[in-house]
């Protein structure tokens, strides 16, 4: 029987309480076959939480999820054998009297793998991830880093369907993190896996994900398509204007502007906030400069996802 | 329930707590320490006893007290292992990867217990067959009459009680997985169940006639612990399949 499944992981309701505290509070989402989705949030939101319910290594108190079609509730196993997890602290999750090679045969096995597939496989992956001449040592003897590309290695190796990956390039050096970052996309692109990643790592999930989520104390408070939610923050830029002088006085006549939204110094620049900026920039220019400030320099500082990830917490906060 | 993937755990378990140093002294040295013991006794007393009353005596100590040395020892080695193998997961925070394999609890447990229980066992029939051997040899050499070191009622304890008390040992080890977060304080909790071997060691002594253990005496503490041991194992294995499911494990990190 072949199942056609469009959306590899669909997340119904899904809520998860220890004891008293509601750690997840009926989350809603989907992630289509083959694409990034990135789910961020502060400590403690409940990030993990949703991998590990994803996984199936909790229950959940309410609520479901489907993975690859099957129902975590009703299949664990199954989800587990299409499932790759690295869980968080992921460096930290090897067995570290085992060498590299050791440790990623016998999860091999445990995975199903077959046994003369299992040599192939690890030389790909440790290749890949520059570490084959490193094969034969403990994993207790690696660096962070390099046992964060052994863990990730190990998701990979059985060529999971889903890809569960919790924080998978921290502890990365810059040139690892890309690396990783490339192979997440190509392999979302050309054998159409799907990524759930959680990540702190804005700008990465900015570059590969393309949907994110921001989840905090429990509840996705925002939701969509990365192109999207780029396209919302348009027109919410901020202009830096650095003036030489006195930028109190400065930022007292920009405040008593109706169309600045916004307005707060930083050393020597003002940081303004304009309500449409295609027309007020150049009427507030003229405006400092009739007033006798001394502007230096004006700038557009373009909105990033940071912008919008810490200003959709602290709404949620408040 | 794939017995292979139970196998391949058992394995790689044993293999990693026989990388731990205490773990590895404790399997050799325990599962040295207790057929030693016994035979250098035997030899003592063999070699340098003249035949009489007393060696008869001295002699009627040994089964009883060789077969419960054999299976004391032999618990050691098993709550140490099925401590690292459990609990060990836990501290060196592997618990997650392999509890996110497509492996059900049932093969994992399987696993476990088969990675403590196996080694136990074998070091357990290899010093019983030691004693045997090794006192067989002590009397052809001596000239003194033969006597089977275990006897009937030792290999009793041996064969039946013994790996009773072993698997409730680990199951122990399952039931406070969920609640401990060291491996000295796991292998301590389940280490007390060897207490249960105290019965036919201590029994026969503290009823003895005419200064030897009467063998009837013998045989009863031995049926009583290995009753004992049943009722043990099956209330501490149905709390510990009861008790493990990887929602506790995970949520009690």
């Amino acid at each position: 029987m072949v199942v056609c499944v469009s959306e590899e992981v669909e997340i119904l309701g899904l809520t998860k309480n220890f004891g008293e505290l509601v750690a997840l509070d009926h989350i809603e989402e989907s992630v289509p076959e083959g694409s990034i989705f990135g789910l961020l949030g502060p400590n403690g939101a409940g990030k993990s939480t949703t991998i590990r319910l994803l996984c199936t290594l909790l229950k959940p108190t309410d609520g479901t999820a489907k993975v690859g079609g099957l129902d975590i509730r009703e299949s664990p196993v199954k989800v587990r054998e299409i499932t790759g997890v690295l869980p968080e602290e992921g460096n930290h999750t090897l067995y570290p009297s085992l060498t590299v090679y050791e440790n990623l045969e016998y999860f091999g096995r445990l995975y199903g793998v077959p046994d003369d597939e299992i040599p192939g496989r690890i030389q790909d992956l440790l290749t890949f991830m520059e570490l084959w001449e490193r094969k034969d040592d403990k994993t207790g003897t690696l660096s962070t880093g390099n046992r964060q590309r052994v863990a990730l290695c190990r998701a990979l190796l059985h060529n999971p369907r889903v890809l569960l990956l919790d924080e998978p390039t921290s502890a990365l050096d810059p040139v690892a993190a890309k690396r990783v970052r490339e192979l997440i996309m190509s392999l979302s692109q050309k054998y159409r896996q799907t990524f759930f990643i959680n990540s702190h790592n804005l700008a990465e999930v900015q570059r590969i994900c393309d949907r994110i989520a921001i989840i905090d104390k429990g509840k996705i408070i925002l939701t969509g398509k990365t192109t999207e939610l780029r396209e919302k923050l348009h027109g919410q830029q901020e202009y830096r204007i650095r003036i030489v002088g006195d930028p109190s006085k400065a930022e007292s006549l920009v405040r008593s502007v109706d169309y600045v939204e916004s307005a707060s110094t930083e050393v020597d620049t003002i940081v303004v906030r304009i309500r449409d900026p295609l027309q007020n920039n150049s009427k507030l220019i003229r405006k400092l400069l009739d007033a006798g400030v001394n502007v230096v320099e004006f700038s557009e500082e373009e909105a990033s996802l940071e912008d919008l990830y810490l200003e959709t917490i602290k709404g949620g906060s408040s | 329930m794939a017995f292979s993937k139970a196998m391949l755990v058992a394995r790689a378990d044993l293999k990693m707590a026989l990388q731990v140093k205490y773990v590895r002294l404790s399997l050799i040295g325990m599962g040295a320490f207790g057929p030693i013991i016994a035979l250098l006794l035997i030899v003592l007393v063999v070699a340098s006893v003249p035949l009489g009353a007393d060696y008869y005596i001295l002699m009627a100590f040994f089964p009883p007290m060789g077969a419960t040395l054999l299976a004391m020892f032999s618990v050691i080695p098993a709550t140490m292992i099925s401590a690292n193998a459990l609990v060990g997961e836990r501290e060196q925070n592997t618990l997650e990867p392999i509890l996110s394999t497509p492996l059900t609890d049932r093969e994992l447990l399987l696993g476990k217990t088969l990675s403590s229980f196996i080694p136990s066992i074998a070091l357990l029939l290899a010093g019983t067959c030691a004693v045997l051997l090794g006192s067989t040899i002590a009397f052809v050499v001596t000239g003194k009459p033969w006597m089977m070191i275990p006897d009937v009622p030792g290999l009793f304890l041996i064969l039946c009680a013994a790996p009773l008390v072993i698997l409730t040992a680990v199951s122990v080890n399952i039931i406070i997985s969920g609640k401990v977060k060291r491996v000295y304080e796991a292998y301590q909790s389940s280490g007390m169940i060897i207490l249960v071997l105290m019965i036919p060691m201590l029994v026969p002594i503290v009823t003895l006639e005419a200064d030897m253990p009467n063998p009837n005496v013998i045989w009863l503490a031995n049926l009583f612990t290995f009753l004992i041991s049943i009722i043990l194992v099956t209330v501490t294995w149905a709390l510990a399949l009861k008790r493990f499911n990887r929602d506790t494990m995970v949520s009690r990190r």
